[in-house]
């Protein structure tokens, strides 16, 4: 880390670093109306920041916002030529900037339009604000090589709850779609606009509802718009000395309504809970009016809780507007940790034990080899795996005296949070725990450095694609007992997959642990192949991570633990929640939603349930 | 060889199929003894063993962790919990039966005893055989599935020296040797039974159904080894020697036991490796024979299979090993449908196959043992069994029987079966060769007239058996093993044959045909493998070969058959004969039984009715009312009875722990009815006399 160019950590470790790292300018909201303007269109995040790898053949990461912002990583280019056999010489560009010529004549409603206008809601049919759609790799594909036969029709920008009602009293009255639109960070398709679809769709983009409406500090509540994102969320409320605790990985452009429509979590869920968790109150304009609740309680016996019926909705049933969530006052102290194991496997047992003794640090997460092996690739300096990743701790002690093989440890990052006697105490048993599995603490930088890739990480996708390699995660929730079989049978099973289909270089597939819970955990797969000599990588990609979800339920995991079902997991639904499950999903849309306005196609929409 | 070759040229050549004249290499085969012949076998069995390939996730445990760790699963200790819990027992003594149990199972596998054992057996085998014949390209296979996958063998049992050569093989060839599931009565033979322990078998009881601690421990073991593949698990899904050397009826919960690793993802795919060994002479021949006719077999014992019929010095010629295609069960599942999501809302631990996940396995196992069958090899001596079989008097002229053999040989062929015919050497002399081979089976006379020895008297306690009739149906036994040996390639034919060579006029409908077809096939389905589901298409399989040789003609668009009645009609239905008559003979039996008021017969075990059969069978014989001698064969009339019980024409009465069986005359007589259209039957009144005199000798009591 000492190549990092803001060491911002400080010797008691309760700094602002953490806060650093998330690089939030002042203006009102880090992100424009006019996303384009800041956000690639056709790749994650922000424009200024992606990996390439230049003259040099050195990896490289452009801007100034992350810790990794401007290193060379000279260790990257072998990495991805080792396990994904680039060729720096076979490149995929990306195709210019589409115009309105290169997408979908928009379906118009004049009548709807009009009273849009009327109502002083902002919209446009500009083809930039069309194209600006999800994170799924299918998407970003078609945005980098292809052509969409389908895309909202228009854009709408609400800016509180009335202007919704409007909306969707008028899409009911035109018989108008209406897809909401949170950040746009989804990655099981559920922005897609269904093809067939002959009505006019309407792209409802919340992002303009970003307001904290009121902070309520004797409840230690917050009523907010559903459009604001994560990291706006959190900055505001920071300033009054608050914090929502809610962090899932794409915070930095994931909108609270996105959260609760996806059953969203984030990653220091073992303190502040998951999304479902920090909720109290929130309204859902439907095509029947408004659902919400006649009070802001910790809790209430009212038969089925209606909350739990619309989030993870993903769109389908309606519009959730103002949220009531719980908020903390921010921790006086943070600090970050990480542990080496002899291999996954301990690492798993510690972590379980750590569940079972619920003392869980804010996160923990568990590294397979390959994924500590590459956030190796990504280190500034070209050193050896073990001197780069055990800065302060001797190199000798750890292959010699514990005989540590490289090629088989695994690393737990650990983020601790509250006052410091707290935090000590945390660290010391969590410590002592791993220390009966064999971890020894790898120390605080690679903590730290950990869950700043977390935020990179994602941008890697951009360059693989610039190499002919499609990269996608996927996750999945799995009982502990069943965990390190499933783990090894998906990548056993990809990797068969993969070979099967002829593809000439063995797929990359790696995975970590990224929440613990009482009765199991939540496994993040990475799985990234080089399409070399295939057809249509997309669609072999989809076909190899269903194989990959088929073996996951197989396992006992299952459909997913956060991201939802959207449309690339709607086979594996009725198998999950059963025939009756999926007839009740419907009939509950029927009921809401008589005309079908919300017609995004994802969850158990098009199901073609058995009853 | 000149062409003007004397009428006994053969005979003036010692030894036309020598070792000399057998290639280290033929076909795909290769020979593993041949460079054992001319190194040392000190050095071979010292050799270091890092080429052993290994599975990918193994981990490395001892014979005694293993047991341990199987001890310490929740598998057995959950079971354990549920026998004190229903106050079955106390904690300590489940504990102890457990560790008992385990301890008798166990194997204790040993690089020590493995070389001892490879020194040894290598010794024995250049004794025993010219060539053991091995196909390469299985053993590159296997060396690289191993690596990947569990892997479970499966081969074909037909002699102890099975698991002796499928170790050595795996130890010539640097495999790891497999984790060997065999039966307990092996464990006690006195060296080696210890020896294979050392070598990684581990002992399994014969019968153990509803032991529930048993089958958890059996279940976890096996599964262990799965799991970690240590090794891997060699079983035998006949459950037994073949005594008949045709395909036993296979076994199922052994298999389903081993797969549930799979159906619970445990592991993401086991391959089953099909393993095929055909040996020119079986070593325990006589032994089997003798068994078949109900006389007892001597204890398991190793001086009892080396001393039997003083082995080592007897030319047992050669073997071929066939690794066949391994068989993924994912794909297998895929292909049927299976989905594992069933497993997730309990524990993996808990005993629970479902019956799809039965069924599965059940078609699993068939489809094995009809893959061992593709790659069995035939030597010329089953062709030479089958058609001295048919000889009449037991007695043909070796100019006939060459015409005879070579005619069947071509019909194998055709048939797609591997039939290991030396090139370039003559019919006469390799029929000569294997009568020499054979030589306490036939002999061959001054003037080229082949005949059928008769068994010499044997010895069984201190009782002497001689009775000729007796003696005479050991050959024909022995006989008739070698003649199974080929019967998969044609059993179908042979049923078609049979359904073409009873029919009274020269064209049949094509759906009766069928349906006779698929009569006899359920009739015969203990004696040979048949695919539930497939019998519409092996029909139709059988028939058009039929057609394609001539023997038949589709008359018309409505399926009329047309034949005329030729060789491969004759031939192949007198194959089938014995069978016939034997099950004919034994519902005579039954219909003879005495009944009682309500018309029924007293309810009497399985094995007292075919005891009982073959005694029927044996005055047939003596008064010569019946020829064939393969009604004395236990195995076949016990087969026939519980095709009987399948078929639903007995009553059954289930007793404490036995079945007993009673006929049902009337469905009986129908099948006997049936069976006397399609084959020729002594009349009625012939065998009115017998039947209906009480049966006063049986036939231990001769001995
Ligand atoms: C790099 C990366 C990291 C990620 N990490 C996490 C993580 O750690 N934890 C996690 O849970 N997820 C994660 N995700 C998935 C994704 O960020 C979440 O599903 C998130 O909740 C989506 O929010 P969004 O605002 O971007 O919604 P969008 O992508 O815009 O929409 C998602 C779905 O919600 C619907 N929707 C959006 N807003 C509303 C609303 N106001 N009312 C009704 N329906 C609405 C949309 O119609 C759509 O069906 C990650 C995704 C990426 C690309």
């Amino acid at each position: 880390m000492e190549s990092d160019k803001k060491p911002t950590l400080t010797s008691n470790n309760c700094a602002k670093a953490y806060e650093d790292s998330l690089q939030v300018p002042e203006s009102a909201s880090a992100i424009p109306k006019r996303r384009q303007d800041l956000l690639k269109w056709n790749g994650w995040g922000y424009k200024d920041s992606h990996f390439f790898v230049n003259k040099n053949e050195q990896g490289e990461f452009t801007g100034e916002r992350y810790n990794i912002s401007g290193t060379i990583m000279p260790g990257m280019k072998d990495f991805m030529m080792r396990k994904v056999s680039i060729d720096l010489n076979k490149k995929a560009p990306a195709q210019p900037e589409l115009t309105a010529r290169d997408i979908p004549v928009p379906i118009t409603n004049n009548e709807f339009t009009s009273e849009i206008k009327k109502a002083g809601i902002s919209f446009s049919d500009d083809a930039q604000d069309r194209l600006f759609r999800g994170h799924t790799l299918h998407e970003i594909f078609i945005l980098r090589e292809g052509r969409f036969e389908r895309l909202p029709d228009l854009v709408v920008w609400p800016e509180k709850h009335e202007d919704v009602v409007k909306i969707v009293e008028l899409a009911m009255q035109h018989n108008v779609v209406v897809i909401p639109f949170g950040g746009g960070t989804s990655v099981t398709g559920s922005l897609l606009c269904p093809v067939k679809e002959t009505r006019m769709i309407v792209s409802l983009d919340t992002s303009q509802m970003k307001k904290i409406l009121w902070v309520d500090e004797k409840n230690l509540t917050a009523c907010i718009q559903s459009g604001i994102i994560g990291q706006d969320l959190e900055r505001k409320l920071m300033e009054k000395g608050y914090c929502t605790g809610h962090e899932p990985d794409s915070m930095e452009f994931s909108s609270l309504g996105g959260w609760v429509a996806t059953r969203a979590s984030g990653m220091k869920k073992n303190v502040y809970g998951n999304i479902e968790d920090l909720i109290v109150h929130f309204k859902t304009v439907t095509g029947r009016g408004v659902i919400e609740k006649s009070c802001v309680v910790p809790r209430m016996s009212s038969g089925p809780d209606l909350h739990h019926f619309i989030m993870g909705s993903e769109g389908t049933l309606g519009i959730i507007t103002d949220v009531v969530m719980k908020i903390r006052p921010l921790p006086e102290c943070r600090k970050y940790g990480s542990i080496v194991f002899p291999d996954f496997e301990s690492g798993v047992k510690c972590m379980r034990e750590v569940a079972k003794q619920r003392c869980a640090p804010a996160s923990i997460r568990l590294l397979d080899n390959d994924q500590f092996q590459f956030g190796h690739a990504l280190k500034a300096e070209n050193k050896s795996i073990i001197s780069g990743f055990m800065e302060g701790i001797k190199k000798l002690y750890i292959t010699k005296i514990k005989r540590f093989d490289l090629e088989k440890i695994s690393v737990a990052t650990l983020l601790f949070e509250g006052n410091k006697s707290e935090v000590a105490a945390q660290e010391k048993r969590v410590y002592e725990i791993a220390a009966q599995f064999g971890g020894i603490p790898g120390g605080e930088e690679n903590g730290q450095r950990g869950y700043m890739l977390t935020f990179v990480i994602a941008y890697l996708r951009d360059i693989a694609l610039d190499y002919k390699v499609v990269a996608e995660s996927f996750e999945t929730s799995v009982p502990w007992d069943r965990l390190l079989d499933m783990c090894r049978n998906v990548k056993d099973r990809i990797t068969r997959e993969c070979k099967e289909r002829g593809l000439q270089h063995a797929p990359y597939v790696t995975c970590r642990v990224t929440q613990t819970y009482d009765a199991g955990a939540c496994v993040y797969f990475y799985f990234a192949f080089n399409y070399i000599g295939t057809a249509n990588p997309v669609h072999m990609y989809e076909n190899i991570e269903n194989c990959a979800r088929a073996e996951i339920l197989a396992n006992g995991g299952s459909i997913s633990h956060h991201h939802g079902v959207g449309k690339i997991r709607q086979k594996f639904l009725e198998p999950t929640i059963s025939a009756p499950g999926v007839g009740t999903l419907q009939a509950v849309k029927e009921f809401l939603d008589p005309k079908n306005i919300f017609a995004n196609g994802n969850l158990m929409i098009d199901v073609k349930s058995k009853i | 060889m000149s062409d003007n070759q004397s009428r006994n040229v053969w005979i003036k050549i010692d030894n036309p199929l020598g070792p000399n004249t057998l290639a280290k290499y033929k076909d795909i085969y290769e020979d593993v003894l041949d460079d054992r012949r001319l190194s040392s076998d000190l050095k071979f069995c010292l050799r270091n063993q890092e080429n052993v390939p290994k599975f990918k996730y193994n981990t490395e445990r001892s014979s005694s962790d293993i047991k341990e760790q199987v001890l310490k699963s929740d598998r057995v200790r959950y079971v354990i919990e549920h026998l004190i819990s229903d106050k079955k027992s106390d904690k300590a003594s489940v504990e102890k039966e457990a560790e008992e149990i385990l301890a008798e199972m166990a194997h204790n596998f040993n690089m020590g005893s493995i070389r001892f054992f490879a020194f040894f057996m290598v010794k024995v085998f250049k004794a025993l055989f010219r060539r053991v014949y091995v196909n390469a390209d299985g053993i590159q296979m296997l060396r690289e599935l191993i690596k990947e996958y569990p892997v479970l063998f499966i081969p074909t049992h037909r002699s102890y020296f099975d698991f002796l050569l499928i170790s050595y093989i795996c130890y010539e060839y640097e495999i790891p040797l497999p984790a060997i599931a065999a039966a307990m009565d092996f464990s006690n033979m006195k060296f080696f039974g210890w020896l294979l322990r050392q070598c990684g078998a581990f002992y399994i009881r014969r019968s153990f159904g509803t032991d529930k601690l048993y089958w958890a421990i059996f279940t976890e073991y096996v599964q262990s080894h799965i799991r970690n593949g240590d090794r891997p698990v060699e079983f035998f899904i006949e459950g037994t020697r073949s005594r008949t050397a045709k395909s036993y009826v296979p076994k199922v919960g052994m298999l389903s036991a081993t797969l549930e690793s799979y159906f619970k993802a445990e592991v993401s795919d086991i391959m089953l490796v099909p393993i095929s060994i055909s040996y020119e002479k079986i070593l325990e021949e006589s032994l089997y024979a003798f068994e078949l006719l109900g006389i007892p077999k001597p204890k398991e014992s190793t001086s009892g299979l080396f001393k039997a019929r003083n082995v080592l010095n007897t030319d047992h010629g050669t073997v071929h090993f066939h690794i066949g295609t391994p068989i993924s069960l994912r794909q297998w599942s895929v292909d049927g449908n299976l989905d594992r999501i069933v497993h997730s809302l309990e524990p993996r631990y808990i005993n629970s196959l479902t019956d799809d996940e039965n069924e599965l396995s059940k078609k699993l196992a068939y489809h094995l043992v009809l893959e061992q069958q593709k790659m069995l090899v035939l030597s010329p001596w089953t062709l030479i069994a089958t058609v001295l079989i048919q000889a009449k008097g037991g007695m043909v002229h070796i100019k006939e029987l060459s015409k005879e053999v070579d005619w069947l040989k071509r019909q194998l062929f055709n048939l797609g079966a591997y039939v290991d015919w030396p090139a370039n050497v003559q019919v006469e002399n390799v029929i000569e060769h294997y009568a020499n081979l054979h030589s306490n089976i036939v002999r061959v006379r001054e003037d080229g007239i082949f005949e059928i020895l008769s068994q010499n008297s044997v010895k069984r306690g201190k009782k002497l058996l001689q009775d000729e009739v007796f003696l005479n149906g050991a050959t024909n036994v022995m006989l008739s093993s070698y003649r199974n040996q080929l019967m998969h390639v044609i059993v179908r034919v042979c049923l078609v044959s049979v359904v073409v060579n009873s029919c009274q006029s020269t064209s049949l409908k094509i759906v009766d045909m069928l349906e006779q077809y698929a009569f006899l096939e359920r009739l015969l389905s203990r004696e040979f493998i048949f695919i539930s589901g497939k019998t519409k298409e092996d029909f139709n399989n059988a028939v058009i070969w039929l057609q394609h040789v001539g023997a038949l003609h589709i008359e018309d668009e409505e399926g009329n058959i047309k034949f005329s009645l030729n060789k491969h009609i004759a031939f192949f239905s007198a194959v089938l004969e014995p069978f016939l008559i034997s099950y004919w003979v034994l519902c005579q039996h039954l219909l003879s039984l005495p009944v009682d008021v309500h018309g029924r017969a007293l309810a009497k075990k399985h094995k007292e009715i075919a005891i009982d059969a073959q005694q029927l069978g044996l005055k047939l014989l003596q008064d010569s009312v019946i020829k064939n001698h393969e009604i004395l064969n236990l195995d076949m009339l016990s087969n026939g009875l519980h095709s009987l019980i399948d078929m639903g024409t007995m009553y059954k009465d289930k007793r404490v722990e036995e079945n007993y069986v009673s006929p049902n005359h009337r469905l009986v007589s129908g099948i006997a009815k049936k069976l006397a259209t399609l084959v020729e039957t002594p009349s009625w009144t012939q065998i009115g006399n017998y039947t209906n005199k009480p049966i006063t000798q049986s036939l231990s009591s001769k001995l």
